[in-house]
C-alpha cells in the first residue's frame, strides 16, 4: 500500500512538472511585454543627417505598416532612435544606450563604414545584432562575425555590372581613376574595387596604382582635373561621394574634358543628376533600389514613407525616399520574421538569447521577400539585386539589358 | 601643366587671403581671435545663394551677401565681444567658438546637411592664353580679391579712419582720449572683417560650387594658417600668405596626394609658430 502510493505520487509530481514544463514551454511561443523594441543607430545631425533622418523614417515606415496590421502577435512595435552624428564616438554611445539603457532585441545602423568600424566591434562585444543600411567598404562585416550586418551590397558587385555597361556604351579602352582619400568607401572604390575590377575587364588603368587623389568636401578640384586632362584617358572612374562627384564633373567640364565618368552607389546620393545638369549627362552608377523601380512592395514602401516623412524630422530633404530608408524598413521586416521564425520570447530576462536568435537567423537568411533585399551572404553582406543606371535630362535612368 | 596649377593656386589663395584679412583685422585690433569668421564667410556664401535663388541679379545678391555678413560680424561683436571684454580674457575666444557652432547648426536648420549649388555655374566663357586656360569666373575672382585687398589697405595706411584704426589698435585708451570714437571703430572693423568673408563666400561658391553648413571650419583655419604665415597683424602679410597657400595646396595635389595637404600646411604652421613667429613679414609693420 505504502509503496503504490508512493508510486501514485511520484506519477502525480511527474505529470506535474511536465505540466508546469510543457506550459512554460508552450508560452515561449508567445511574445510577452507592451512592446517589441528595436533601435535606430543613424545619424541625425552632422554631414550626414539628411540621409539620416530618411532612414530613421523608413524604419518608422515599417514599423507603422507592421503596427497598422496588429504588430507583431499583437504585440505593438517601438522604435527607439539614437543619434550617431556621423561620427564613430558618438556612434559608440548610441550603440551603448540602445543596447545598454533601451535594451532593444536588434539595431538598425549604423549609416556610415566609418562609423561601423567602431561600432560593429562593440555589437560583438554587446552581444546584439546591427544592420547597416548604407556602409558598403568591403570585408567591413567579415571582419566583424557574428553580429555585423549590411543590408546593402558592397561596391565590388556593383561596380562589376557598371564597368560592363560603362565600356559598352563608350568603348573604353584606358581609363584614369580619381579617389577620395578620407572617406572609407569611397577610398575603397578608387583603391582596391575600380582597378581590379576595371583591370577583369580588359581596360588599362592609365593612373597605376597612384590614383588621383582629393579629400571628402574638398571646396575645389582644379588641380586634380588639370592633371586628369593632361592624361586624356577615354572615361574617367570616380571614388567619390555624390555631392563631390558633381563638382569634379562640372569641373572637368570647365576645364574642357569631355570624357564620361563612372562610379558606384555613393555617388548616387545627393542629387547629381537634378544639380549638374548638362555637365554630369552620360555618367553612370549602380545601385540597388531607385524610385523609379516601383514595384507593388516599393509602392507600398513609399507610401508608408511619405505619410511618415510629413510628421517627423519633415522638410524638403526628407520628403523622398531613396534607397538608404529601403534599406532601413527591409531591416525591420528582416527583424521581425526573425523573431516571428525563431521563437523570441522578448522578455527581459531572455533579451540575450532573444539577441542571439536574431543574429543566427541572419546568418542562413538568403531568400528574404523585401522591396529590395534577399538577405546575408556567408560573412554578413547584404545579397541584392544590382541596376545599372545614367544621367539623362536630370535624371538617373535605368539602363535596360 | 605648372603654370595651369599656378593661376589655379592663385585663384584659390585670393580668397584665402581675404578670409586672412578678416582674421588680422580683428586680431589687430582687439587682440582678440574670432574663431567664427569661418563661419562668418560660410553665412556670406548662404546668404548669396539663397538670393541668387530668388532670382535676385548676381552682383546685388553679392553685394546683399556681403552686406549680411558685415552685419553678421557685428552681431558676434555685441554678443562675443563687448559685453565680455572685462570677464577674463579667453572669453570672448570661447564664446566665439560657441557662436559659430550655433551658426553651423542655424545653417544646417535652414539650408540642410546636404550641399547646395550656386545656379548655372558651369556656363561660363574660357579664355585659352598660351598653355593656360582662364575662366571668367577665375578673372573675376582674383580680380575682385585683388582690388578689396588694395582698398582696404589703402583705407588703413591713407584715411583719418584708418588711421583711428590703427591708434586703436596701438593704444585703445589714448586713442580714445584723443577723441577717436573706439566703438565705432570696432564696430567699423568687425563689419570689414564680416564683408570680406562674406565675399570670399560667394566667390568660392561661385567657383567650387558646393557650400554646406561646415564649410567654414576649414576655411577659417586655413584663415588662420595664412595669418600666421603673413605675420600676424600684418595685413599685407595675410595677403601674401593666403596666396602662398593657394599655390602650396594646389601644387601638392597635383604632384603628391591630397593626404599630404593638410600635414603640409599645418606643418607649415608650426614652424612658422616656433621658428618665425613673427611671419614672412613681421608684425609691427605698421609702426614703420
Amino acid at each position: 500500500m505504502k509503496k503504490k502510493s508512493r508510486i501514485i505520487m511520484l506519477a502525480i509530481l511527474v505529470l506535474f512538472v511536465s505540466a508546469v514544463t510543457f506550459h512554460t514551454a508552450s508560452t515561449a511561443q508567445a511574445l510577452e511585454g507592451k512592446e517589441i523594441k528595436i533601435g535606430v543607430a543613424v545619424p541625425i545631425t552632422g554631414h550626414g543627417a539628411n540621409v539620416g533622418k530618411r532612414e530613421a523614417i523608413g524604419a518608422q515606415a515599417a514599423v507603422d505598416v507592421i503596427n497598422a496590421g496588429g504588430g507583431v502577435g499583437g504585440v505593438q512595435l517601438k522604435l527607439y532612435i539614437e543619434d550617431t552624428a556621423s561620427n564613430p564616438q558618438e556612434g559608440v554611445n548610441a550603440v551603448r544606450k540602445l543596447a545598454g539603457d533601451h535594451k532593444v532585441i536588434a539595431i538598425v545602423g549604423p549609416h556610415y563604414s566609418g562609423v561601423g568600424e567602431t561600432t560593429f566591434p562593440l555589437g560583438n562585444q554587446l552581444k546584439i545584432v546591427q544592420v547597416a543600411v548604407a556602409s558598403s567598404k568591403p570585408g567591413l562585416a567579415a571582419a566583424n562575425r557574428p553580429y555585423a550586418f549590411r543590408n546593402t551590397l558592397t561596391e565590388d558587385k556593383i561596380a562589376g555590372a557598371v564597368v560592363a555597361e560603362f565600356k559598352k556604351r563608350y568603348g573604353i579602352k584606358k581609363v584614369a581613376i580619381m579617389t577620395d582619400i578620407k572617406d572609407a568607401v569611397s577610398r575603397a572604390v578608387g583603391t582596391k574595387v575600380l582597378p581590379p575590377t576595371f583591370k577583369a575587364q580588359g581596360i588599362e588603368v592609365m593612373t597605376g596604382d597612384k590614383p588621383v587623389t582629393f579629400q571628402t568636401n574638398d571646396t575645389q578640384f582644379k588641380a586634380q582635373i588639370t592633371k586628369l586632362k593632361m592624361m586624356n584617358p577615354d572615361g574617367v572612374g570616380l571614388g567619390a561621394l555624390g555631392p563631390d562627384a558633381l563638382n569634379i564633373i562640372t569641373e572637368a567640364r570647365r576645364q574642357g574634358m569631355k570624357q564620361p565618368f563612372m562610379s558606384t552607389a555613393p555617388i548616387m546620393e545627393g542629387e547629381v543628376p537634378e544639380l549638374g545638369g548638362k555637365a554630369v549627362l552620360g555618367t553612370f552608377s549602380g545601385t540597388i533600389w531607385d524610385l523609379s523601380l516601383a514595384s507593388a512592395d516599393s509602392k507600398k514602401f513609399i507610401d508608408a514613407y511619405k505619410k511618415r516623412a510629413q510628421t517627423m524630422y519633415a522638410s524638403k530633404f526628407t520628403a523622398t525616399p531613396d534607397y538608404y530608408p529601403v534599406n532601413a524598413y527591409d531591416a525591420v521586416f528582416m527583424i521581425v520574421e526573425a523573431i516571428q521564425k525563431t521563437g523570441v520570447t522578448n522578455t527581459s530576462s531572455a533579451l540575450g538569447s532573444d539577441r542571439e536568435k536574431i543574429m543566427k537567423y541572419f546568418t542562413t537568411l538568403n531568400n528574404f521577400k523585401g522591396v529590395a533585399s534577399r538577405g546575408f551572404n556567408e560573412v554578413g553582406d547584404g545579397i541584392k539585386d544590382v541596376h545599372v543606371f545614367e544621367i539623362k535630362g536630370g535624371h538617373w535612368v535605368p539602363i535596360s539589358k | 601643366m605648372f603654370l595651369q596649377q599656378l593661376v589655379n593656386g592663385l585663384t584659390l589663395g585670393s580668397t584665402y587671403s581675404l578670409i586672412a584679412i578678416g582674421f588680422t583685422l580683428v586680431l589687430g585690433l582687439l587682440q582678440m581671435l574670432n574663431i567664427a569668421h569661418g563661419d562668418v564667410f560660410m553665412f556670406g556664401a548662404f546668404l548669396g545663394l539663397t538670393f541668387a535663388t530668388l532670382g535676385v541679379p548676381l552682383p546685388l545678391a553679392f553685394f546683399l551677401a556681403m552686406l549680411g555678413a558685415g552685419l553678421m560680424a557685428i552681431l558676434i561683436e555685441r554678443l562675443c565681444f563687448r559685453p565680455l571684454r572685462k570677464v577674463h580674457f579667453l572669453m570672448p575666444l570661447l564664446s566665439t567658438i560657441a557662436f559659430g557652432i550655433l551658426l553651423q547648426n542655424v545653417a544646417t536648420q535652414i539650408w540642410g546637411s546636404e550641399p547646395s549649388r550656386y545656379p548655372q555655374t558651369t556656363e561660363l566663357a574660357q579664355y585659352q592664353l598660351g598653355p593656360v586656360l582662364v575662366s571668367s569666373i577665375d578673372i573675376i575672382i582674383i580680380a575682385i580679391s585683388l582690388g578689396l585687398m588694395v582698398a582696404i589697405d589703402l583705407f588703413v595706411m591713407k584715411t583719418s579712419f584708418g588711421r583711428a584704426m590703427r591708434a586703436t589698435s596701438e593704444k585703445p585708451q589714448t586713442a580714445s582720449l584723443q577723441g577717436v570714437d573706439t566703438n565705432r571703430v570696432i564696430i567699423f572693423t568687425f563689419f570689414s572683417s564680416g564683408a570680406l568673408a562674406g565675399v570670399a563666400g560667394v566667390l568660392t561658391a561661385l567657383v567650387y560650387s558646393q557650400i554646406t553648413p561646415f564649410i567654414g571650419i576649414r576655411q577659417g583655419l586655413i584663415g588662420m594658417v595664412a595669418m600666421v604665415i603673413g605675420g600676424i597683424g600684418n595685413l599685407r602679410g595675410a595677403m601674401i600668405g593666403g596666396l602662398l597657400i593657394g599655390i602650396i595646396e594646389i601644387m601638392n595635389d597635383a604632384y603628391f596626394t591630397a593626404s599630404y595637404r593638410d600635414i603640409i600646411l599645418f606643418g607649415l604652421f608650426f614652424i612658422f609658430i616656433v621658428f618665425r613667429p613673427q611671419g614672412l613679414f613681421g608684425t609691427k609693420q605698421r609702426e614703420a
